[in-house]
């Protein structure tokens, strides 16, 4: 059965891209949007079917000698077009030009599947390029208003892919092929200033990519200036892609450096906590409130990575899975919400009475990203934490446990706020919206209550990506 | 044996789903079958650990093979005291505690969820689930403040909250910290209390100042207090009642749990014995500076809390069971006191002893209720609180000698401010308030099945006793 699947596999793949390129053609030519959005979710749905079907049978090949299929390219192929399918859903509702937006959105998921199964790090390089290229426009769609975002994104991100492109010409000497296949060493060549260099390279372009702290600045206004589904799609998405590349190229290429990298991590890691929740503390949009909170939430995401074990990316590779679903559901209802005029905390006080299924969903989609068990979110931290533990960082865990309890004030705010009595007229339930922050809410209390199959496809992809630096002896 | 910590979780889990299935007609008579169900199951465990001389029950089931957490449940003779006092605290909330009849729903719902936290929490064999139900825990009493508290509530709330996270963070802290320091990295209690001695003494200090500053916020002792005033006074009756009676409760289980399982922690016993003693003189002369009854009450928790701590921090079997009971008496009484409380505010309109006269005219049964919860507390011969107090007493003076005995002075000016709010507002009858509602039934039951409690175990406390052959 197995052996079926894998080589029925390879064919099934070709199919979906021959879908691919059909639904941009017809989307292009029939500027019908009912069948676009249908084509699309059926489209992300099967790829995200099939890579949960490859990831649990535990196939691995590599196609066309440039994708690679493995446990942790699957694991992101599988996430992101789950998440692409809850944003295509909500752009369906709200772009006013979705046809144009869906096929931007589908060039950027073929960046995100360049990225996750990339070979080399040119594939990275020109995936994120596509990614952020695509996003861009897909801002300036919403019209005037939002060019000063995409501006600032598109500019920013190019800031990013010139340090990444420096970083690449760097250690070229070293990695001639550029490569970034398991079955190829990495690099290894002991007090080499240039490839120390490259390091911190990659690491502010990745860090402008994935907003840690010094370089995080953009996201509060790309994030309130953007159309609400585009946010959705930056912080859930573009993001989680990010920190797919971050890991590939520091586990991959880098891994002979760990104890290196893993101290640059761990000053990023508290200083983006810190700086994410403690600003977020005073923030009265809630848009702002999210893209702060995100910050934060990226924060948390590095301490796996500075933990820099197998254990530390598995958790890592955990809470990206559970916060890509948390925001895009709290997202959701964000945009239903500002649709409506209402923004700021202030406004949404009394939300509770207006319309109980918004509050409710937004309340445990909060309450999963303050870490709150059995949701989600909570065994996020747990991994994270205890994998700082488990390599012996204890003051990064203390770090985590003050910041994770530090956030619980301002998601508590806005509960607060939620569940004020303040008379006003009920609010009509918006579907498509309320669908897919539901479909983000079952998630994460299913997988709450019961997350040993999200671990164990965690395990698999972190093994994938770390368990071949074994064999180098370590610095 | 059938699985009867299953049942115990899933009855109240079943309860949970159908209050939001059915609404709001049917809730009360769902959640009051959910917490007599939980109490006459928690009844059966009582009984057939009585005919078997001792308790035992055990359950362990798979959960996340890779982390070596499994869903492993047991009760000793201090949870199943807990349990007890839990259960029958729930039952007279759901019953009585709210005779506004406002958001019957939402309450009911929250009082269940309550109930799983609560079970789960005294039940748990783990202490990865011990951490889940006590955050469970706190975030239904949150919300039990935040929308169904008084005018204040959402401030107490958000003070409520802020302490009690900083907790819970620091709970996870320590359990993970446990976790990666005992040799064979697991969760589990016997484990850990088993191989506890094995940790390097710097990281087992740590563990305890860790563990123990979450545990006294909760409890709570002198400096980590100041949510619990605010927090009571805003809460509804029925949250106030589940949060003295129950949540505090939490932290008291862990501080048990935390005594019994470090060795280090016997070399600062006497520091937190300290603690307590200042926390409970501190709280008492502050209780006194109040007007109103409920934040009287709600101070007269801290005063207990600290005795009890004084018992924990003996480290003798009578301080230990001593604690316990104390946990059992002070709990129903507390919760006892708040439900006449609410009622009186009900009745009256008013909570300030400064306004009311003579409550036992227009309402007896009340009256007759804060009065007998009241002394129970101070430990009146025949009620539990007595059997308690002394067993503590005893204790404490084992260890410290006379001085030992220096918070009963503590408790003493507890009972004199108590007899004097009773004196002035409650049986004075020259002059009487007028009463606005008169309290039904349900309010009389309630207060008819903790008090039946509070004497039961005052009068025959040797069906705790004999369990807890410890």
């Amino acid at each position: 059965m197995a052996g079926i699947i894998a080589t029925g596999i390879p064919n099934a793949i070709f199919a979906l891209m021959a879908l691919l390129v059909a639904s941009a053609i017809t989307s292009v030519l029939k500027k019908s949007r009912n069948t676009q959005f249908l084509f699309s979710t059926v489209l992300f749905a099967m790829v995200s079917g099939l890579a949960l079907v490859m990831l649990s049978t535990g196939t691995s090949f590599v196609l066309l000698g440039s994708l690679n299929f493995y446990p942790f390219s699957l694991f992101f192929m599988m996430l992101l077009s789950a998440g692409m399918m809850l944003v295509n859903t909500l752009s369906y509702r709200y772009s006013n030009d979705y046809t144009s937006l869906s096929l931007l959105a589908s060039f950027a998921f073929v960046g995100m599947i360049m990225v996750s199964a990339s070979i080399s790090m040119l594939a990275i390089f020109l995936g994120l390029e596509l990614i952020s290229v695509s996003t861009s426009f897909m801002i300036m769609l919403g019209g005037k208003r939002n060019m000063e975002a995409a501006v600032k994104l598109f500019l920013l991100s190019s800031l990013s892919m010139a340090a990444f492109s420096f970083a690449l010409a760097l250690i070229f000497p070293y990695n001639p092929g550029m490569m970034l296949n398991p079955f190829i060493q990495n690099i290894n060549v002991g007090g080499s200033y240039l490839v120390t260099l490259a390091m911190l390279l990659f690491a502010a372009a990745m860090a402008f990519e994935t907003a840690l702290f010094p370089f995080n600045l953009w996201v509060p206004d790309v994030y309130q200036g953007s159309p609400g589904n585009v946010t959705a799609m930056l912080a859930g998405i573009n993001k989680k892609v990010a920190f797919a590349a971050f890991m590939l190229i520091f586990f991959l290429v880098f891994a002979a450096y760990r104890s290196m990298f893993s101290a640059i991590f761990l000053v990023l890691s508290i200083a983006t906590m810190l700086f994410g929740n403690l600003i977020a503390l005073v923030q009265e949009d809630v848009k702002r409130l999210f893209a702060y909170s995100s910050i934060a939430q990226a924060g948390y995401i590095m301490i796996g990575m500075a933990a820099a074990t197998q254990f530390g990316v598995e958790a890592s590779l955990f809470q990206i899975f559970a916060h890509s679903f948390m925001i895009i559901g709290a997202f959701s209802i964000i945009l239903w919400l500002e649709s409506l005029n209402l923004r700021t905390i202030n406004d949404y006080t009394g939300l509770g009475g207006r319309n109980r299924y918004a509050a409710a969903t937004l309340t445990i989609l909060m309450l999963s990203m303050a870490g709150i068990p059995p949701l989600l979110g909570f065994y996020g931290k747990f991994l994270l934490f205890s994998s700082a533990i488990d390599a012996n960082l204890i003051v990064l865990a203390m770090f985590g446990v003050v910041n994770s309890f530090i956030s619980i004030y301002y998601y508590a705010k806005v509960i607060s706020a939620m569940y004020t009595k303040k008379p006003s007229e009920k609010i009509k339930t918006e579907k498509l919206a309320l669908a897919v922050a539901l479909i983000a809410v079952i998630v994460i209390m299913v997988l709450g209550l019961y997350p040993q199959p999200l671990i164990a496809a965690a395990t698999e992809a972190a093994k994938s990506i770390t368990s071949f630096t074994a064999i180098l002896p370590v610095p | 044996m059938m699985p009867i910590i299953i049942w115990m979780l899933s009855v109240p889990l079943a309860a949970l789903a159908l209050i939001f299935l059915l609404g709001h007609d049917f809730s009360r008579k769902i959640a009051t079958a959910s917490t007599f169900l939980g109490l006459m199951l928690t009844l059966f465990v009582l009984v057939v650990s009585i005919a078997d001389h001792g308790v035992n029950v055990a359950e362990a089931y798979p959960y996340i093979g890779s982390l070596m957490i499994s869903l492993s449940f047991r009760i000793n003779a201090v949870s199943l005291v807990l349990l007890l006092m839990s259960s029958i605290v729930l039952l007279a909330a759901v019953i009585a505690g709210n005779p506004e009849n406002e958001r019957q729903k939402l309450s009911c719902a929250l009082i269940v969820l309550f109930q799983i936290a609560s079970v789960g929490l005294f039940t748990s064999a783990n202490l990865f689930f011990f951490f889940v139900f006590w955050d469970v825990g706190v975030i239904a009493m949150f919300f039990m403040i935040n929308i169904l508290g008084s005018a204040n509530r959402k401030n107490a709330s958000m003070n409520f909250l802020v302490y009690e996270v900083f907790a819970s963070a620091l709970l996870l802290l320590g359990i993970l910290l446990l976790y990666f320091y005992t040799p064979l990295h697991s969760f589990d209690m016997q484990y850990i209390i088993a191989n506890a001695s094995r940790i390097p003494q710097p990281t087992q200090e740590l563990i305890f100042l860790v563990l123990f500053l979450a545990f006294m916020t909760n409890m709570p002792l002198f400096p980590m207090h100041f949510w619990l005033p605010d927090a009571h006074t805003e809460a509804s009756t029925q949250g106030s009642m589940i949060l003295s009676g129950v949540l505090t409760k939490f932290g008291a289980f862990g501080m048990l749990m935390l005594f019994a399982m470090l060795p280090i922690a016997s070399k600062y016993a006497p520091y937190a014995v300290v603690l307590a003693a200042v926390s409970a003189f501190y709280s008492v002369f502050v209780l006194m500076k109040q007007t109103d009854i409920k934040r009287i009450v709600a101070y007269s928790t801290v005063v207990e809390m600290g005795i009890i701590m004084i018992g924990i921090g003996s480290l003798n079997s009578f301080g230990t069971y001593g604690a316990v009971y104390a946990m059992l008496a002070q709990g129903l009484g507390v919760s006892l006191m708040f439900l006449s409380v609410g009622c009186l505010k009900y009745t009256f309109g008013e909570r300030d002893i400064k306004v009311l006269r003579g409550t036992v005219v227009e309402s007896e049964f009340t009256t007759y209720a804060f009065i007998a919860a009241a002394v129970a507390n101070l430990g009146l011969p025949l009620t539990a609180g007595f059997v308690a107090d002394i067993l503590m007493f005893m204790g404490s003076v084992q260890t410290f000698g006379l001085y030992g005995a220096l918070p009963l002075i503590a408790m003493i000016l507890l009972g004199a401010y108590l007899y004097f709010v009773i004196n002035k507002s409650m049986l004075s009858s020259r002059e009487h308030s007028a009463a606005v509602n008169f309290v039904g039934d349900d309010q009389h039951i309630g207060y008819l099945i903790l008090m039946a409690a509070l004497f039961l175990f005052g009068i025959m406390p040797f069906i705790i006793l004999n369990l807890a052959r410890l």
